[in-house]
């Protein structure tokens, strides 16, 4: 547990170093939730089946969170470390590779969760935001949308033969997922082709489960996307084990 | 009698498309200088990672402190520091940082900031690694390699970037090492170095270990196989591994530029 947590402290502080992590963790929904906030207020809307267009978008921009840190950090981060042999380095010590995954995944989560948790903070402030569904729901959504969505992302470096390809597939993941999956624009604007076309991504179940979480008691609707997410995980982690398996770490 | 510190035996080490070693026997004792010397790809990084226990042998056999180094690599880690041949670091980790971070990993670790102002890495503490010289880097490899204490260091490539001062204070600093009572596996192309350092040496050629005796037993291995015409007394070491290998034709440079 001492190598873990040493190991965690240096990881996280190695996120905040990281531009990109922290301004999108952090800053840019915050940012987006201002901005959209300012424009569309938050009273109750027809379209939002009654609920405020911010209602509706703190989960989604919690969403697009969980995509910087699941299809962007932790995986180039993975693949960095992969391609320049520093889990080399780490397995020739006590530690060992295992211990630095591990940190990884645990930094990047609690990232992620801080990211939400002032999200939803400046949402309440600004916009009276409530959570009027289930405590239980939000933190089974919220969980199971990171664990799928960094299952994607473990998925896209085990078939990346090296880092720039990587940085390829996490970039096309992140940016098509972020704008068609609902976490950005509202999914009730858009056109039907790409209705459908969002149907096909894993985010579009992480905004649902979020968005119905937040304003429901867990029905239907919810448990089918709880559903689609933990076969995400499974497919894509096993998938993606399965081909590291047959990768060199050294 | 010498103790054995490792042990390897018929060792064969086959890589997706080719056999990288094969047929590789020899041990290393306690408290010695071994070297590893051969040409670029004859096998000597993966001879050593697999002491370091960082690759799995196809066959054969290695132990390392009566170990196999593969399977308990974390309990043998306590006793051996290493430093790879092409490792790097966090790019925006600061040198201060890794250091703390690999002494977290020991029970006993050396005074990191001891051996910073001894390797010239004080200064450079709050630097990020990223920021840090070759050879800067390459000292701050053989910093971590030393935290632990080790019984048995492991240096591959070690003064690859370091200029001629650093690079004999180093050996110096290796053999006050020995002298403490460290065994030393140490793989090298300088073969300058491995005349002022190595007790005996390894020689590696396409994939094999040919040799395995003292500096002096080299030459003769050496004399033995070399045409009498080309033999001449008072070679240096260098002279005589070139001996070995073919002979490389001069570029004719003049004619491309």
């Amino acid at each position: 547990m001492k190598k873990l947590w040493a190991v965690i402290k240096i990881e996280s502080v190695l996120f905040m170093r990281d531009f990109f992590g922290f301004f999108f963790t952090f800053i840019f929904p915050m940012m987006m939730l201002l901005l959209y906030g300012s424009i569309y207020g938050n009273e109750p809307s027809p379209y939002f089946h009654g609920l405020g267009a911010m209602d509706m978008s703190v989960p989604a921009y919690s969403v697009m969170i969980i995509g910087v840190t699941g299809l962007m950090a932790f995986p180039l981060t993975l693949a960095y470390y992969k391609e320049n042999k520093i889990y080399k380095r780490f397995d020739a010590t006590t530690a060992g590779k295992r211990t630095v995954l591990c940190a990884q995944v645990i930094v990047n989560f609690v990232m992620t969760i801080l990211g939400f948790v002032l999200l939803l903070s400046v949402g309440k402030v600004m916009y009276g935001i409530q959570i009027t569904g289930s405590a239980f729901a939000v933190c089974l959504a919220l969980f199971l949308s990171m664990a799928a969505v960094y299952a994607v992302g473990f998925f896209l470096t085990a078939i990346a033969p090296n880092i720039k390809i990587c940085n390829l597939l996490c970039y096309l993941c992140y940016f098509t997922m972020i704008f068609l999956s609902g976490s950005t624009i509202p999914r009730e604007l858009f056109p039907d082709a790409l209705k459908k076309i969002s149907k096909a991504l894993p985010l579009t179940y992480a905004v649902d489960a979020l968005q119905a979480s937040f304003h429901h008691a867990p029905n239907q609707e919810f448990w089918q996307n709880i559903l689609v997410l933990l076969l995400v995980l499974a497919v894509c982690g096993s998938l993606g084990a399965l081909l590291y398996k047959r990768k060199s770490w050294s | 009698m010498q103790e054995v510190l490792a042990k390897i035996e018929n060792l064969k080490l086959n890589y997706s498309t080719a056999t990288a070693v094969q047929d590789v026997s020899f041990k290393l004792y306690r408290g010695e200088i071994l070297a590893i010397i051969g040409p670029n790809g004859s096998g000597k990084t993966s001879v050593v990672e697999c002491v370091e226990g960082l690759r799995s042998p196809t066959s054969g056999a290695v132990t390392v402190f009566g170990k196999n180094p593969y399977l308990h690599r974390h309990s043998i880690y306590k006793k051996i520091g290493v430093q790879l041949q092409d490792t790097q670091y966090p790019e925006k980790i600061k040198v201060g940082e890794v250091c703390r971070l690999f002494s977290s990993f020991y029970d006993h670790p050396a005074d990191w900031k001891e051996l910073a102002r001894q390797l010239g890495l004080w200064e450079k503490q709050k630097r990020t690694v990223k920021k840090l010289s070759g050879g800067e880097k390459q000292r701050l490899s053989i910093l971590l390699a030393l935290l632990p204490r080790p019984e048995l260091l492991i240096l591959d490539e070690l003064t690859t970037g370091l200029d001629p001062e650093i690079r004999r204070g180093m050996w110096d600093s290796l053999l006050h090492i020995k002298k403490m009572g460290t065994t030393i596996l140490l793989v090298s192309h300088y073969i300058n170095e491995v005349e002022y350092l190595a007790d005996r040496l390894v020689y590696f050629n396409q994939g094999r270990s040919l040799f395995e005796g003292s500096q002096e037993q080299f030459r003769e291995y050496v004399q033995q196989n070399t045409p009498k015409a080309l033999w001449q007394e008072n070679l240096t070491l260098e002279e005589v591994y070139l001996l070995l290998s073919p002979q490389t034709d001069v570029l004719e440079l003049e004619e491309i530029l």
